[in-house]
C-alpha cells in the first residue's frame, strides 16, 4: 500500500517568546539596589543644612563641602592610597602564588594532594573575626601593627585559599597536552608554563584577580583592629563618620562615594574581561 | 634522521603494568606503527619515547644516543597530538613556528622555514588565522606541519587521524605516507585503526595489555598473525574463529566444529604435525574472504547455513550467517552473489577454502597452523 503523497511542511517555528514582565522584575530590582546608593551620593553632594533636613530634598543646589572636608581637613585621601597599596599589593601577592599552587593541584598528584584541596576550601568556612584575637596578638609580636606590610601579608593569606580554589577548576580544563607538546618543541617546564599555559589562563587569572582585588578593598573587620594612624585603610576610616550622636550625613555620603566610586568605574572597565573570564571552559567545542 | 632502538621497556603506575617489556629496533626512515585496542600501552610506549613519561625499566636509543631518562626537549622529537596540541592563543604562523623560536633562530629563517613547509602542507593561505577559525583537515595539517618545521630525529604520532571523517582520513593517508617516504624519517604511529597501520605502515607492532604481540610487515601480520589476538584485530570484517576438534574421519583429517565439520588439506596438516593433535581442541580461524557461497549444498560447498543478515557495501556483499549457532561472516564481490538470495532466513550452503584456514591453541591462542596458502605468498614475496 503505498502512501498517498503529500507536500511535507515543516512545522512553523515556536513564537518568540515576548517576556515582558521580565524587563519589570529588572526594573524593580535596579530600583531596589540604585536607589539607596543614589541616595547616598546624592547626599554626598548636599550641605550640611541640606543633609539633615527630615524630609527628603530632591532637587537642591549641589555642593562640594562635605568633600572639601573629607580630602582636606581629614586628609582621607592617605587612606585612599593605604586602600589602593594594600589591595593591589595582596592581589598580586595572593594570585601570584595562588597561580602555582593551583597548577599543582591540578596537574600533579602528589601525597595528600586531596586533603589540601579540601584544608584550602573550608579555609574560607571559618569566619575570619574569629581568628581576630590571635591574629592581633601574633601582630603585636611582631611589630605588624598598623603597618601596610601586615595588612598586605594577611590579605594575601587569607584571599590564597579562593584564589586557589578558582583557579584549579581553570587549569584543570586547560589540556596538558598543550605544555607537553612545548615541552617536546623544546621547552622547559617553565617556558611551557609561561608562553603557553599562562596565556590561556590570562582571562581566567584576570577574573580571579579582579574579585580578590574587591575583596581587599573592602575588607573591614580586620583593617579596624590591625591598624590605628599609619595604616587605616578607607573602610575603617569612614566608619568613624557614621558613628557618634551628630552624624554629618553628607560628609558619610561623600566618603562613601569615594569608596565606592573606584570600585564601580574598575568594574565597568574590566566587566567584559570579567564575564569572559568567569564563563571560560564553560562554552567549548 | 636516526634508528631507534628500544630494549625491555617498560612502565608501571603503582600496581598496574602499562607497558611489559617491549622491543623494538626500527631502522632509519622506517614507518612503524603501534597498533593495539584502547588501553594496550600503545600510547604511553609512545610518551616514553617522547619523555612525556619516564620509563620504570629499560632503555630507549634514538640514533645511537641513550635518551631514557632525557627530558623532552633533549631528545629532538617531533610530536602531533590527538587533539593537535596547538596554540589557541597565537595564530597558525605562531604555531608553526613555536619550535623555531624556542631554538632562537633568527627570524627571516624561521620565515622561510614555516613558509616552505606551509608550503608542503598547502596551508599557506591560512598562516595568519587562528587555530580556531579552521577546519578539522586544516587543524591536522597545521599540526603535522608543526612537527615537520624541525630536523627532529623522530617522528612521533599519537592518533592523528581519529578526529577527521571517513573522507579526509583517506585522503590524508595517502599524503601522510608520500610526505613521510619523501622526507624519510623515521616515525613512530600510534593508532587503533587497523586499516590506517594496513596502509601506511612498513612494519607493524600489535600490541596488547602492554605487551607486543607481533612487530612485522603488514602482509605478514595479514597473513600470518602471531596469534588468535591479531588475526581477528587485523583484517575487516574480522577473521571468523571458531571452537572445533580435530579428528580423523572417512575423508581424511578434517575439523569438527560440532553443527558442521571443516575438511582440511592434508599436506597442509601434515607439514604441521596436526596428527599429533588428533582428538585435541582448537580453534579454528578463516577470513570472511575465504569463504565461497553457493545456493545450496553440492559436492563442494558441504556446509549448510541460514542468512542472518545480509550487508551490501556495493562492490562486495557481507552475508552474516549462522550454522548451527555458530555465526559466520563472509565477504564476495557482488559479481558472485549476484544469484544468491538476500533475505534473512534464506538457507545457503558455504564451503571454506582448505588453503586459507588457520588453527590457534585454545589455550594461549597462539598460531599452531598457518594457512597454507600463506606460505606460498610469503615464498614469493621473498
Amino acid at each position: 500500500m503505498a502512501r498517498p503523497d503529500t507536500t511535507i511542511v515543516s512545522p512553523d517555528a515556536p513564537p518568540v517568546q515576548r517576556n515582558w514582565w521580565a524587563y519589570l522584575v529588572i526594573l524593580a530590582v535596579c530600583v531596589v539596589n540604585f536607589l539607596p546608593y543614589l541616595w547616598m551620593v546624592m547626599t554626598g553632594f548636599m550641605d550640611n543644612a541640606t543633609a539633615t533636613q527630615p524630609t527628603p530634598q530632591w532637587v537642591f543646589s549641589p555642593s562640594i563641602d562635605a568633600f572639601r572636608f573629607l580630602i582636606f581637613e581629614k586628609e582621607i585621601m592617605r587612606n585612599f592610597v593605604n586602600s589602593l597599596v594594600v589591595s593591589l599589593a595582596s592581589t598580586f601577592f595572593s594570585v601570584t602564588l595562588g597561580m602555582f599552587c593551583a597548577y599543582a593541584i591540578a596537574r600533579y598528584d602528589f601525597p595528600g594532594r586531596d586533603d589540601v584541596s579540601f584544608w584550602v576550601l573550608t579555609n574560607r568556612m571559618m569566619p575570619p573575626v574569629a581568628v581576630l584575637i590571635p591574629i592581633f596578638v601574633t601582630f603585636q609580636t611582631l611589630r605588624l601593627l598598623d603597618t601596610l606590610l601586615g595588612l598586605i601579608i594577611l590579605y594575601t593569606a587569607m584571599q590564597l585559599p579562593f584564589v586557589v580554589w578558582m583557579l584549579t577548576g581553570y587549569f584543570r580544563d586547560i589540556p596538558r597536552r598543550y605544555e607537553e607538546s612545548a615541552m617536546v618543541d623544546g621547552d622547559t617546564w617553565f617556558q611551557a608554563f609561561r608562553k603557553v599555559t599562562l596565556p590561556l589562563m590570562m582571562p581566567s587569572i584576570s577574573a580571579t584577580a579582579i574579585f580578590v582585588m574587591i575583596l581587599s578593598w573592602n575588607e573591614f573587620a580586620f583593617a579596624t583592629f590591625l591598624t590605628s594612624t599609619q595604616a587605616k585603610t578607607l573602610p575603617p576610616a569612614i566608619m568613624a563618620y557614621s558613628i557618634g550622636a551628630n552624624i554629618s550625613w553628607n560628609v558619610l555620603g561623600a566618603a562613601v562615594v569615594l569608596i565606592t566610586a573606584p570600585l564601580i568605574l574598575f568594574v565597568l572597565i574590566v566587566q567584559r574581561q570579567l564575564i569572559s573570564g568567569l564563563s571560560q571552559g564553560v562554552v567549548r567545542k | 634522521m636516526a634508528d631507534l632502538r628500544i630494549e625491555n621497556l617498560v612502565k608501571r603506575f603503582g600496581n598496574f603494568t602499562a607497558v611489559d617489556g617491549v622491543d623494538m629496533t626500527v631502522s632509519n626512515g622506517e614507518f612503524v606503527f603501534l597498533l593495539g585496542p584502547s588501553g594496550c600501552g600503545k600510547t604511553t610506549t609512545l610518551r616514553m619515547i617522547a619523555g612525556l613519561e619516564m620509563s620504570t625499566g629499560g632503555r630507549i636509543e634514538i640514533g645511537g644516543r641513550n635518551v631514557t631518562y632525557l627530558r623532552p626537549r633533549y631528545r629532538n622529537v617531533g610530536m602531533v597530538f590527538q587533539d593537535y596540541g596547538l596554540y589557541r592563543h597565537m595564530t597558525v604562523f605562531g604555531n608553526i613556528a613555536y619550535p623555531l623560536k624556542v631554538r632562537s633562530l633568527p627570524k627571516a629563517v624561521i620565515a622561510e622555514k614555516v613558509n616552505a613547509v606551509a608550503g608542503t602542507m598547502q596551508i599557506s593561505d591560512v598562516l595568519k588565522r587562528k587555530p580556531d577559525e579552521l577546519t578539522a583537515g586544516q587543524l591536522q595539517r597545521v599540526a603535522i606541519a608543526r612537527m615537520l618545521v624541525r630536523d627532529a630525529d623522530l617522528f612521533l604520532m599519537d592518533e592523528p587521524m581519529s578526529h577527521l571523517d571517513a573522507q579526509l582520513r583517506g585522503h590524508m593517508r595517502a599524503e601522510l605516507k608520500h610526505i613521510q617516504k619523501s622526507i624519510g624519517v623515521t616515525t613512530i604511529f600510534v593508532t587503533h585503526d587497523q586499516l590506517e597501520a594496513m596502509t601506511m605502515a612498513d612494519r607493524i607492532i600489535v600490541m596488547r595489555d602492554g605487551r607486543m604481540l607481533q612487530f612485522a610487515s603488514p602482509l605478514e601480520i595479514f597473513e600470518r598473525p602471531a596469534d588468535e589476538f591479531v588475526a581477528t584485530f587485523v583484517g575487516e570484517p574480522q577473521m571468523n574463529v571458531m571452537d572445533a576438534t580435530l579428528r580423523r574421519s572417512e575423508k581424511g583429517l578434517v575439523a569438527d566444529a560440532g553443527p558442521f565439520v571443516v575438511p582440511l588439506d592434508e599436506a597442509w596438516a601434515g607439514a604441521n604435525g596436526l596428527g599429533r593433535r588428533e582428538g585435541t581442541q582448537v580453534r579454528l580461524g578463516i577470513r570472511p574472504e575465504h569463504i565461497a557461497l553457493a545456493p545450496a549444498m553440492d559436492r563442494e560447498h558441504g556446509i549448510a547455513a541460514e542468512l542472518y543478515s545480509f550487508e551490501p557495501t556495493g562492490a562486495e556483499n557481507l552475508y552474516v550467517l549462522k550454522a548451527g549457532g555458530i555465526e559466520v561472516i563472509t565477504r564476495n564481490s557482488t559479481t558472485a552473489t549476484a544469484g544468491l538470495g538476500k533475505r534473512e532466513g534464506t538457507s545457503l550452503a558455504m564451503r571454506f577454502d582448505p588453503n586459507w584456514i588457520y588453527l590457534f591453541d585454545p589455550e594461549d591462542g597462539r598460531t599452531i597452523a598457518f594457512a597454507a596458502a600463506s606460505r606460498i605468498a610469503r615464498r614469493a614475496a621473498a
